[in-house]
C-alpha cells in the first residue's frame, strides 16, 4: 500500500481531486448544480476582455456564489504578451495569484505552444504568479517547467474537448515516474469517468475537465459520476494494484478438487 | 363602454407580440426607451429562426414543445398585419466540415424527440437537392424538415405600422417609472392602468432579480451571388453558427454567445469567426456586402428559461434568452391567457 499524500496546489490542500470548468453548460443554473454535484473545490474560469470586471459581473457572481476556489485561465491566448496581460487582468478581477496558463499553438486542435509556454511561465513566476501550466505530455517540457519553479503541471490527456481519454498513457506514466514529487493534474481530453479513474490510478494527483460534464446529456449526473471515478482511482492508487501477469493464475486452489472438474 | 387600459413596457419582440394579441380589446399605451420604433431589443438583431428541434439540443424538452406550439401561432399573428412578412417552413439544414463531424454526431445525439418533427440524415446528394449551391461542399448533414423562420425586420416594421393604425398611444425615448398608487393599482409615469405588461427585456434588469444579459454578435450581409433556400447551421466547436437567408439576398449570420453585459461593438475575432464560417459554407460570400454587424444582449435568467411573473396587475414576461422568436407567441399567450385573453 502506498502512503496517501494530500493533494496540494502551491501549499494549499484540497480534499477533492476533481477540478471543474465553467463553460459550455446549457444554463448557469445547470452549471451551478453540476459544480455542486461534482464536489469539486476548484473551478476554472475564462476571462475575456468583453466580460472583464463590470461587464461580466453577473456571471462572476454566480461563480463566486459557488464558494469554490477560482482558478482563472488564459484560454484563447496565442502569444506570450496576450497571456501575460490576461493573467494580470485575472489577478485583478479574481484577486488571486493562481493562473492556469494556456497558450495555444495550433488554432484547430488547441494544442499548447510549448516554447511560448516556457517564456510566459518564466515571466509570470517572476511576477509572483503561481503558475499552473497546461502543457502537452512531453517529459522534457515538463522537466523544464519544473526547473523554472512550477509546483503544479497539467499535461493533457488528449486535445481539449475531444473526449478521447489518455491518448498516451506511456508518456503520462513517464512524467509521473520522473517527477515524483510534483503535483500533476491531467487537464483536457477526458470524455468518460473511466478516463479520470485511469489517470488517478496512474498516480496523477487530480484531473481537470469541462466538456465531459458540460456536454453530457445530464451534466449533473455526469458530474457525480466523475466525482466517484476520481475517488475510485485515487483509492486504487493508494491500495496499489496487483502486478499484471501474462498467464492465468487460478484464484481458487485446485487441490482437493475432483479431477473431472479440473479442466 | 371604454376599453380597459393596458400599458406595454418595451417595444421589442415580446412587447410587439403582446400588443398584437391585445390590440382589439384594449386601449394600449406603449412605452419604449429607444427613440425610434424599429431597431430596439435583441429581436431586431436576431435571425428569427423557428427551430424547436435544433434548439432542443440546448434547451429542455418542454421549451422545445412550446416552440412547436409557437410555430402554429406565428402565421395567425402575421395574418393580423397589413404588410406581408416573409414566413417560411422549409426546414433547417445542418452541416459540418470533416474535422467537426464529432460535433455533428454530438448534436444529433442531443436532439430531443419532438412530436411532428423528425431529423433526417442527408448525403451529399440530398444536400445538393435541398441546397443546389452547396453541392459537393459537404458529404453529410442533418435535415430538420419542419423548422421555419421569418423576416424579423419586416415583422418589426409591419407590427409598428399595424399598431399605428389603431388607437394605440406610443411613447418613444421615454424611461418609465413603474409605481403603485394608494389603491395598489400600477401606474406608469403617474398614469394608472388596468394592466401593465412589462416586456422590457434587459431594460428591466434592475427590477428583476437574476436577470442577466448574454452578449450575441451577428452580421447582416447582402450576397447577390448566393442563394440558400433555408437556414443552414454549421457545426462550430464553441457555438452554433447559422446563416439565415432573408428576402432580397440578405443573410443573417450569427451568433456568438458570451456571458457579458457589454453591448459595445463586435470584436475582430467574432467578426472573423462569423464571416469565415459563412465563407467556408459558400465561397460566394466573399463578395458579399456587410450591411450591419451588431452586438446585443439577450435577456436571460440563470436557468435560461422564460419567466412570467404576475404581481397584482403587473405581468412581467422576460428571459427569452436566445429563443425569442421560437417562443414569444406561446409565452406571451400563456402570460396573457389567464386574465387578458
Amino acid at each position: 500500500m502506498r502512503e496517501d499524500k494530500p493533494f496540494t496546489i502551491y501549499g494549499q490542500t484540497f480534499e477533492s481531486r476533481l477540478l471543474i470548468g465553467s463553460a459550455l453548460y446549457p444554463s448557469p443554473q445547470v452549471m451551478t448544480d453540476a459544480i455542486h454535484a461534482s464536489q469539486s473545490q476548484i473551478v476554472t474560469v475564462s476571462l475575456r476582455r468583453q466580460n472583464s470586471v463590470s461587464a461580466g459581473q453577473d456571471f462572476w457572481q454566480l461563480i463566486k456564489d459557488t464558494g469554490l476556489t477560482v482558478l482563472p485561465n488564459t484560454a484563447g491566448c496565442h502569444s506570450v504578451k496576450e497571456a501575460v496581460t490576461l493573467a494580470n487582468m485575472c489577478r485583478e478581477v479574481f484577486a488571486t495569484d493562481w493562473i492556469k496558463l494556456e497558450l495555444i499553438g495550433d488554432e484547430y486542435n488547441l494544442q499548447p505552444d510549448p516554447i511560448a509556454l516556457l517564456d510566459a511561465t518564466e515571466i509570470l513566476l517572476q511576477d509572483g504568479f503561481k503558475v499552473l501550466p497546461y502543457c502537452t505530455d512531453d517529459l522534457v517540457l515538463c522537466q523544464r517547467l519544473a526547473a523554472l519553479g512550477c509546483e503544479v503541471l497539467m499535461p493533457w490527456g488528449a486535445p481539449i474537448g475531444t473526449g478521447k481519454g489518455l491518448l498516451n498513457p506511456y508518456n503520462l506514466a513517464m512524467i509521473r515516474q520522473r517527477l515524483p514529487d510534483m503535483t500533476l493534474i491531467v487537464d483536457a481530453g477526458l470524455g468518460v469517468p473511466s478516463h479520470a479513474c485511469q489517470a488517478l490510478e496512474m498516480g496523477y494527483d487530480a484531473v481537470l475537465l469541462n466538456s465531459a460534464i458540460a456536454g453530457a446529456g445530464c451534466p449533473v449526473k455526469m458530474a457525480r459520476a466523475f466525482n466517484h471515478a476520481v475517488q475510485a482511482g485515487r483509492a486504487a492508487y493508494i491500495a496499489q494494484a496487483m502486478p499484471e501477469k501474462d498467464v492465468a493464475a487460478p484464484s481458487t486452489p485446485t487441490m482437493g478438487m475432483p479431477f473431472w472438474h479440473q479442466n | 363602454m371604454r376599453k380597459p387600459k393596458v400599458a406595454i413596457l418595451g417595444f421589442g419582440l415580446v412587447g410587439r407580440v403582446a400588443a398584437l394579441m391585445l390590440q382589439d380589446q384594449y386601449q394600449l399605451s406603449i412605452f419604449e426607451a429607444a427613440q425610434t420604433p424599429n431597431n430596439n431589443g435583441a429581436g431586431a438583431l436576431a435571425a428569427a429562426m423557428l427551430a424547436p428541434m435544433a434548439e432542443s439540443v440546448i434547451c429542455e424538452a418542454d421549451l422545445a414543445q412550446m416552440g412547436v406550439e409557437a410555430m402554429t401561432l406565428w402565421p395567425k399573428l402575421l395574418a393580423t398585419l397589413s404588410m406581408p412578412v416573409m414566413y417560411q417552413q422549409v426546414g433547417t439544414l445542418i452541416v459540418a466540415h470533416q474535422q467537426d463531424m464529432g460535433d455533428l454526431r454530438s448534436f444529433e445525439q442531443r436532439l430531443k424527440p419532438l412530436a411532428g418533427h423528425q431529423a433526417q440524415h442527408v448525403s451529399s446528394h440530398d444536400i445538393a437537392k435541398l441546397e443546389p449551391e452547396l453541392a459537393g461542399r459537404f458529404h453529410q448533414g442533418i435535415y430538420l424538415p419542419s423548422e421555419g423562420q421569418l423576416d424579423n425586420l419586416a415583422f418589426y416594421k409591419a407590427s409598428f405600422e399595424q399598431l399605428k393604425n389603431t388607437e394605440c398611444q406610443f411613447y418613444f425615448g421615454k424611461s418609465v417609472m413603474l409605481e403603485r398608487n394608494l389603491q395598489g393599482v400600477a401606474q406608469v409615469n403617474g398614469e394608472a392602468f388596468d394592466w401593465v405588461i412589462d416586456c422590457r427585456g434587459i431594460g428591466a434588469k434592475h427590477q428583476l432579480d437574476g436577470l442577466r444579459g448574454v452578449r450575441g454578435e451577428v452580421a447582416r450581409i447582402y450576397a447577390p451571388e448566393v442563394t440558400l433556400n433555408r437556414p443552414v447551421r454549421l457545426m462550430h466547436p464553441r457555438y452554433p453558427i447559422y446563416i439565415a437567408p432573408k428576402p432580397n439576398n440578405e443573410f443573417v449570420i450569427g451568433a456568438t454567445e458570451i456571458e457579458s453585459q457589454d453591448d459595445g461593438p463586435i470584436t475582430v475575432r467574432s467578426t472573423l469567426e462569423l464571416l469565415s464560417a459563412a465563407y467556408t459554407v459558400h465561397s460566394g460570400f466573399a463578395e458579399a456586402r456587410v450591411m450591419a454587424i451588431s452586438a446585443g444582449l439577450r435577456p436571460a435568467f440563470s436557468d435560461n428559461r422564460p419567466h412570467i411573473e404576475t404581481d397584482g396587475n403587473v405581468i412581467s414576461i422576460n428571459g427569452l434568452y436566445r429563443h425569442g422568436y421560437l417562443l414569444a407567441p406561446a409565452v406571451v399567450q400563456q402570460a396573457l391567457s389567464k386574465e387578458l385573453l
